[in-house]
């Protein structure tokens, strides 16, 4: 199948008889610049869907399996407003994550608030049930309401960057760089203002929470809006780059859960960081597995390979505590 | 008071009584003992993707023009005096649930005949259930060769396959001077296919390549794209056999890292989307110079059907139909054709009736080969047109863009464009 795998297909530029070592050695170092700073760039991106699967379940101690379909509504929202509206893409972002801040409170008011009853005894598989029924529901009520043709916006900045043989859409530095920032916004939020270490202190325990006067059951909502709004940022932020398509939330998904495992579950910086090691080893994987040939259709496989092997020496993620149940 | 409990006893007792008759007669009713009346409609299946993870696009697109297809025999009185009704089963793009929709259909819904399906895997899953139940099944935009390699009597397929349509890109990739190329397929039993089909004939050609395998569900393609472009000699035609969503993520992020299409690598895309209509809104100037197949008659050859089929599916729907939809559409009027000539639902008449069609549609002269040899051209329409056409504008349709192979049908005076000429 194919012809044999060159060394210049691994990475490796071709050796020319009598050229010099060093120019081969400089391009290696090029193309792994390339590679990396690729992914680091998809990490960013990868860690900004997750984070707001970290958030919710640190708070309700529930994996939202809806996580990705949110991430989709997000983006169609922000398609939406930008044709019919007008607004421009960033602003079509944060329009849409206020959207769906608010649709996700409504969901969460309806469906979740059973977690928090003495009555419900099975609390975890009935979060589990709930979200992937919702994931289900959203998915294919996409179908039918925006159609199964991909859409895609118009980008927030067209055109690329180059820096040396690293090509980087503008729309790509965008996501990035919006993404950063939002992290960085939560991370500021829940350490240095009010409500903020209130959402801590329910993630911490509940009812030490409560004891302090914190009300869990509100927080609870805040937390999962806050979440979907999130997931609806990263979706207004790749719409540019990936299209939007009712399934587009399936494959980030899976990549939000091994982010949010490997960082440790309910850690916000675990998940930064889990996210930007994912997509450094996927990309890397990509370019330097030795058989060029499967080296692409194995990436996924790699990314739960690392995931396997950080579990190993520790379960409980690279920076998770120890336990965290709905009490 | 002892009175009036008893009385609402016995009426609780009546009602589930009636309860309990009422569903042991829609059961009865529903297994079968009720012969089809004269007035009963002939019930046809289709079987296809209509929602994730499946291509529902297209499967919508498939589904729209069998719907058409019905509406226009039952609009002329039927056949055999009886109208025509398609009952949808979506297969969301899983073998499972094909086998599900299919069993379902015969079993249940008593359809005499299946048509549809955009998946192969799918449909390979979906011919086991209609050849246990001697049903005809016709494949309409699936294009894996163990289909009809399989020999089944039930099996017809009106779509081109593998050996009909990656033999054109091969022949194709050798004739516009390709040397070295990267193949991306996915890993699907159409895009394996296409790799089995493809790179024997590149070979035959002298054409070296890479041939890489992608999960279906990808849009991210950077880390690849870029391992490709350090290939030394540099690779001159980048092929993807991809049907799935991610064609458009890869044609973007092709094109956006400089990769291809380009002046020195062209670029090509086997599978559907590039013909869909949202194929401009998705890529935008990186689908100009991109290179892809029609599985339907080119403009230049349409028949009266073909323009008939083509302005009521554009004013029923809105868009111009993609070559799945005509392939569909003509599927159910052989099927259609059968059922008339046949003079009978029956299994066994009907497909003795398939393997005599002989009749003009929409995408020329169908008639279907009982030769195996080879293998795959059993119930096979032989003469499924394809043809390869490029871009030369942003925002083309796929009729209006130049026709590059094969040359007999070719109306560009060139090979390939390259771009920037």
């Amino acid at each position: 199948m194919g012809s044999a795998p060159s060394a210049s297909a691994r990475g490796l530029p071709r050796r020319v008889p009598g050229e010099r070592s060093d120019q081969n050695q400089a391009m290696s170092w090029d193309y792994l610049f390339v590679q990396a700073a690729n992914g680091a760039v998809i990490g960013v991106i990868y860690a900004m869907i997750a984070v707001g699967v970290t958030l919710i379940f640190s708070i309700l101690k529930i994996v939202n399996f809806a996580h990705g379909d949110l991430y989709m509504l997000g983006g169609y929202c922000a398609y939406y407003i930008i044709e019919y509206l007008g607004v421009p893409p960033l602003g079509a972002m944060v329009m849409s994550m206020a959207a769906l801040f608010v649709g996700a409170i409504v969901l969460e008011r309806l469906m979740l608030t059973p977690l928090y009853s003495d009555a419900t005894e099975r609390k975890d598989e009935y979060g589990l049930i709930v979200t992937f029924g919702l994931a289900y529901f959203l998915r294919n009520s996409a179908v039918i309401a925006f159609g199964p043709f991909p859409l895609k916006p118009p980008s927030f900045i067209p055109g690329v960057q180059r820096f040396g043989n690293l090509v980087l859409t503008n729309d790509r530095l965008v996501a990035a760089g919006v993404g950063l920032l939002l992290i960085a916004a939560l991370l500021y939020f829940m350490k240095w203002t009010i409500w903020g270490q209130a959402l801590d202190a329910v993630s911490q325990s509940r009812d030490s929470a409560a004891i302090v006067g914190i009300n869990a059951r509100r927080f609870n909502s805040f937390a999962f809006g806050i979440g979907a709004a999130l997931a609806a940022a990263a979706g207004a932020l790749v719409a540019p780059i990936f299209s939007l398509a009712p399934d587009m939330g399936v494959l980030p998904n899976i990549h939000a859960y091994v982010i949010v495992i490997l960082g440790g579950m309910g850690s916000v910086p675990g998940s930064i960081i889990a996210g930007v090691l994912l997509g450094e080893s996927e990309s890397l994987f990509t370019a330097f597995f030795p058989d060029p040939t499967r080296a692409f259709a194995y990436t996924n496989a790699f990314g739960v390979l690392v995931l396997m092997v950080v579990l190993i020496f520790r379960p409980q993620g690279l920076f998770g505590r120890r336990h965290l149940r709905m009490e | 008071m002892k009175v009036a409990r008893r009385i609402a006893g016995r009426w609780r007792v009546v009602a589930k009584l009636a309860v309990l008759i009422g569903a042991v007669v829609v059961a009865a009713s529903q297994l079968g003992g009720v012969p089809a009346r004269a007035a009963d409609p002939i019930k046809v299946g289709w079987v296809g993707p209509l929602s994730p993870p499946g291509g529902y696009a297209e499967g919508t697109l498939m589904k729209q023009a069998a719907q058409l297809a019905a509406d226009e025999i039952n609009a002329k009185g039927g056949v055999l005096g009886r109208q025509i009704q398609v009952v949808f089963a979506d297969t969301r793009g899983k073998p499972e649930e094909g086998t599900a929709a299919a069993e379902r259909l015969i079993s249940q819904e008593k359809v005499v005949a299946i048509t549809g399906e955009f998946h192969s895997s799918v449909f390979l899953a979906e011919m086991e259930v209609a050849h246990k139940a001697g049903i005809p099944i016709i494949a309409v935009d699936v294009w894996a060769l163990s289909i009809t390699a399989k020999g089944y009597p039930e099996v017809f397929r009106v779509a081109p396959n593998q050996a009909l349509i990656a033999t054109k890109y091969g022949d194709w990739i050798a004739a516009a001077g390709f040397k070295n190329v990267a193949f991306v397929f996915e890993k699907t039993d159409g895009g394996q296919s296409a790799r089995d089909v493809l790179l024997p004939v590149l070979d035959k050609h002298g054409v070296k390549y890479e041939a890489v395998g992608a999960d279906p569900n990808s849009t991210e393609f950077t880390a690849q794209i870029e391992r490709f472009k350090t290939k030394q000699p540099p690779f001159d035609f980048f092929m993807t056999a991809y049907s799935e969503a991610g064609a458009y993520p890869m044609v973007s992020q092709s094109h956006q890292l400089g990769f291809a299409p380009s002046a020195r690598t062209g670029m090509g895309n086997s599978g559907g989307p590039a013909v869909d209509p949202t194929f401009w809104k998705n890529v935008g100037e990186a689908g100009k110079y991109l290179v892809t197949e029609i599985v339907g008659l080119p403009k230049n050859a349409w028949n009266d059907k073909t323009k008939a089929f083509v302005a009521a599916y554009t004013k029923k729907f809105d868009h111009t139909p993609s070559p799945q939809a005509i392939e569909n559409y003509d599927a159910m009027l052989v099927l259609i054709d059968a059922i008339g000539r046949a003079k009978s639902t029956d299994g066994k008449a009907l497909i003795a009736a398939l393997e005599k069609t002989d009749i003009v549609l929409g995408r020329g002269r169908y008639t279907f080969s009982t030769s195996k040899d080879p293998d795959w051209a059993y119930h096979q329409f032989m003469n499924a047109p394809v043809a390869l056409i490029q871009y030369d504008k942003v925002g083309q349709t796929a009729e209006d863009a130049p026709i590059i192979w094969p040359r007999n049908i070719a109306d560009a005076k060139y090979t390939y464009l390259k771009p920037g000429k």
